[in-house]
């Protein structure tokens, strides 16, 4: 920025000094869109040269004219008009406001004179206003203010953020799940719709989004890369280079933020661990491993996806997909691929057939060409439509549904206006690739406990999510009101302390109504993080100690009663022992001296009574 | 040869010469002070202004500034004059014209160094 002008414009209105400072520190790419920025503000002020020169001559030209024109007074001397008269009469007729002949009634001479410039001076500001009002449409002049905005409004996030790269199908999902939670987010998207989109949709916070290409390091340290309040990066984008493109640049220039990308070929994951350590998320990697955990253990799977969903989702069924007996899995493109290795890691045959017919598309032995209902799908038990195209996996599961109506059925669906098909379908396993990264890339940001929960479930087998889906259901319904975490630290939950460090907190006896305690608080703990040991959906009898972390899952309701019950000291003692204590200082010294000699008889805390 | 520079070069010369040609005289006496070549002055002076527009070098941007300083003055000096014709119950005063033709000092000492700048660029453009 050599100009001293903008300079002096930016210390007295940008308040950018210590931005400045961390930016040279962290990295000069923001200067390069900075300055693509503000040439365009040059060229408008070049671009308005020629307006602005021709009014100021046609101004000085009429104004002169109109001061050397004899005029005369009422008696008719003769009069001549001076300059600040003849500047505004000037000025109002050239804005065609018209005040009239002042201060004295013009001669012919004058009124001559006045009719030319009227005419030059409506040409003039035309042009002026025209040329300011077209490069006010120029969609140059538009992206650099759109620009300067957004890198504003990012600049201005106080608090931690996540920064989107690809606003897709995938990115609109995310960003509802995180904006439910309260978490703030900045999208960079190469399309103009996409960020419109944003615009309009209703969203808690305010969403900074800017349509530019995120394979540019410019743009990506303008949507807050360096920002100190960035907490991750997300590369969402359709197009895997673009995602590398991100996954590089916040690999070199903020090696410490977490990242996670979205790629679908094994190449492009290698190439992406190749910078820092991301997380990679690859749908049909996923919706393979998901599918071998449906067929192993159908509950976990049922929770598993459940608590991916985010907040306000349903209870999804729970499928049931067939162990013994032949697949077919349609379709060997990449879902096809990692269906048919992990089926087959399962010890389950399957049947690959390629619906195009296209006998050049066979990659493995095996593999056959055809309709559904020729290569057995009469005597097959489950069925994959896993092509790309929605219209075909439609068209493969009506047909596979009348050679076998006892089929297991999953599809792909790759569009989002095609849903209600599908849903009308009734397939018994859908993808939905963005889905599945949506959920999946929700899950490891919304809290570290959830991702923890989720990766250590599989292991613990069938019966115990099937125990703890049932426990979900019965005390909060089936649908997931709320996921939150409670740290039982002296900031968050200062009434606990005391009974804390008794060394006999049960679980139980904290998880009721402030209300009336013989009622059961609706809400489920999944996780109790102590230390580095995660205990997952510890029963009622577990005694908590201080600094344990608990998620929970239940009603919105539970979780602010249970907020009173960590604060206040008279809700505690009420919920824990049954006790009801006075909750004002003054009352407490009051009723002290009776309670004293009753405290001392339970030293344990009471059981609670049914 | 560039017509862009010839433009610039004969706008910014023309506004130090105006500038100068009503400066000169007796400092208190309008009769060596003519209003004409005060608005000849102001209207070549804002037509410089403009020109330099949407120059991104340094010394273009000390260009813009150094004629921004001569408006700034050259303006205030024609609002005074403009209050002494208009306003002021004794007219035109010596202690007024004294007050016009210093502020349009002011903006000449601008002005020339806008001249100083203009021949800097055309040495350093003929040697580089």
């Amino acid at each position: 920025m050599g100009n001293p002008l903008l300079t002096f414009w930016h210390d007295a209105f940008g308040r950018e000094d210590d931005e400045r400072r961390a930016r040279r520190v962290a990295l000069r790419a923001a200067a390069a869109s900075a300055a693509q920025a503000s040439e365009t503000v040059f060229l408008v002020m070049r671009r308005m040269r020629a307006p602005l020169i021709v009014l100021i001559g046609i101004f000085a030209v009429s104004v002169l004219g109109l001061t050397l024109i004899p005029g005369e007074d009422p008696e008719g001397r003769p009069w001549q008009m001076g300059f600040f008269d003849a500047f505004y009469v000037m000025s109002y007729t050239a804005t065609t406001i018209g005040f009239g002949e002042i201060p004295y009634p013009f001669t012919y001479n004058q009124r001559m004179w006045v009719t030319i410039s009227i005419y030059l001076t409506v040409i003039g500001w035309a042009y002026a206003i025209g040329s300011l009002l077209a490069l006010l449409q120029d969609r140059a002049f538009r992206s650099a203010l759109a620009l300067q905005h957004f890198t504003r409004k990012v600049a201005r996030l106080r608090e931690p953020f996540v920064l989107v790269a690809g606003y897709g199908r995938a990115g609109e999902l995310l960003g509802a799940g995180l904006d439910a939670l309260g978490r703030r987010f900045v999208v960079l998207d190469l399309d103009d719709e996409r960020i419109d989109a944003l615009e309009v949709g209703s969203f808690h916070a305010d969403v900074p989004g800017l349509a530019a290409d995120a394979r540019d390091p410019g743009h990506l340290a303008v949507a807050g890369l360096n920002h100190p309040c960035c907490e991750a990066v997300v590369a969402l984008a359709a197009d895997e280079e673009a995602n590398l493109a991100v996954v590089m640049a916040a690999g070199l220039l903020r090696p410490d933020l977490p990242v996670i990308a979205r790629a679908t070929s094994r190449g492009m994951v290698e190439r992406m661990r190749a910078f820092g350590s991301p997380s990679v998320v690859d749908p049909f990697d996923r919706f393979g491993d998901h599918l071998r955990l449906a067929l192993r253990a159908p509950a976990s799977y049922q929770l598993l996806t459940w608590l991916e969903s985010g907040p306000g989702a349903d209870l999804p069924s729970r499928a049931t997909p067939p162990r013994d007996g032949r697949w077919v899995v349609c379709g060997y493109g990449r879902l096809g691929r990692e269906l048919t290795a992990d089926l087959g890691a399962e010890g389950i045959p399957v049947t690959i057939v390629e619906p195009s017919g296209d006998a050049g598309v066979q990659p493995v032995d095996g593999a056959v060409a055809g309709a559904p209902a020729e290569v057995g799908a009469e005597d097959a038990v489950g069925f994959v439509a896993g092509t790309d195209n929605d219209t075909t996996n439609l068209s493969l599961v009506a047909a596979a549904r009348r050679a076998n109506p006892s089929l297991f059925v999953a599809a792909r669906q790759n569009r989002p206006e095609n849903a209600p098909l599908f849903a009308a379908m009734e397939v018994d396993a859908l993808l939905v690739p963005t889905e599945v990264i949506a959920h999946e890339v929700y899950a490891q940001l919304s809290t570290p406990l959830l991702w923890r929960f989720l990766r250590e479930l599989p292991g613990r087998g069938d019966a115990w999510a099937a125990a703890l889906v049932d426990r979900l259901t019965g005390l909060c319904g089936r649908q997931l009101q709320a996921l939150w975490k409670v740290r039982l630290t002296a900031v968050e939950a200062p009434a606990l302390t005391g009974w804390l460090a008794s060394g006999a907190a049960r679980l139980g006896d904290l998880l009721r109504n402030p209300e009336d305690r013989a009622e059961p608080l609706h809400a489920v703990v999944l996780v109790v993080l102590r230390g580095d040991e995660a205990l997952l959906a510890p029963d009622d009898d577990l005694v908590l100690r201080p600094g344990d972390e608990l998620l929970l899952a239940g009603w919105s309701a539970a979780r602010r009663a249970l907020d009173t019950t960590l604060v206040v000291d008279a809700v505690r003692e009420y919920v824990v022992t049954g006790r009801r204590v006075p909750s004002s200082w003054i009352w407490r010294r009051l009723s002290r001296p009776a309670a004293a000699p009753e405290e001392t008889v339970p030293t344990a805390p009471t059981p609670s009574r049914r | 040869m560039n017509l862009e520079k010839v433009v610039f070069g004969f706008f910014v010369l023309l506004a130090a010469t105006l500038n100068f040609g009503f400066f000169i005289g007796d400092i208190d006496d309008p009769a060596h002070h003519n209003r004409y070549e005060l608005f000849a002055a102001v209207v070549v002076n804002l037509i410089a202004t403009v020109l330099k527009f949407g120059d991104r070098t340094q010394i273009g941007a000390v260009h813009l500034s150094t004629s921004l300083v001569a408006d700034l003055q050259l303006i205030g000096a024609a609002l005074m004059y403009g209050y002494a014709e208009y306003v002021s119950t004794v007219g035109m005063t010596p202690g007024w014209t004294a007050s016009i033709v210093s502020l349009s000092g002011g903006a000449l000492l601008a002005n020339i160094v806008s001249v100083v700048l203009l021949v800097i660029e055309t040495v350093s453009f003929h040697r580089g």
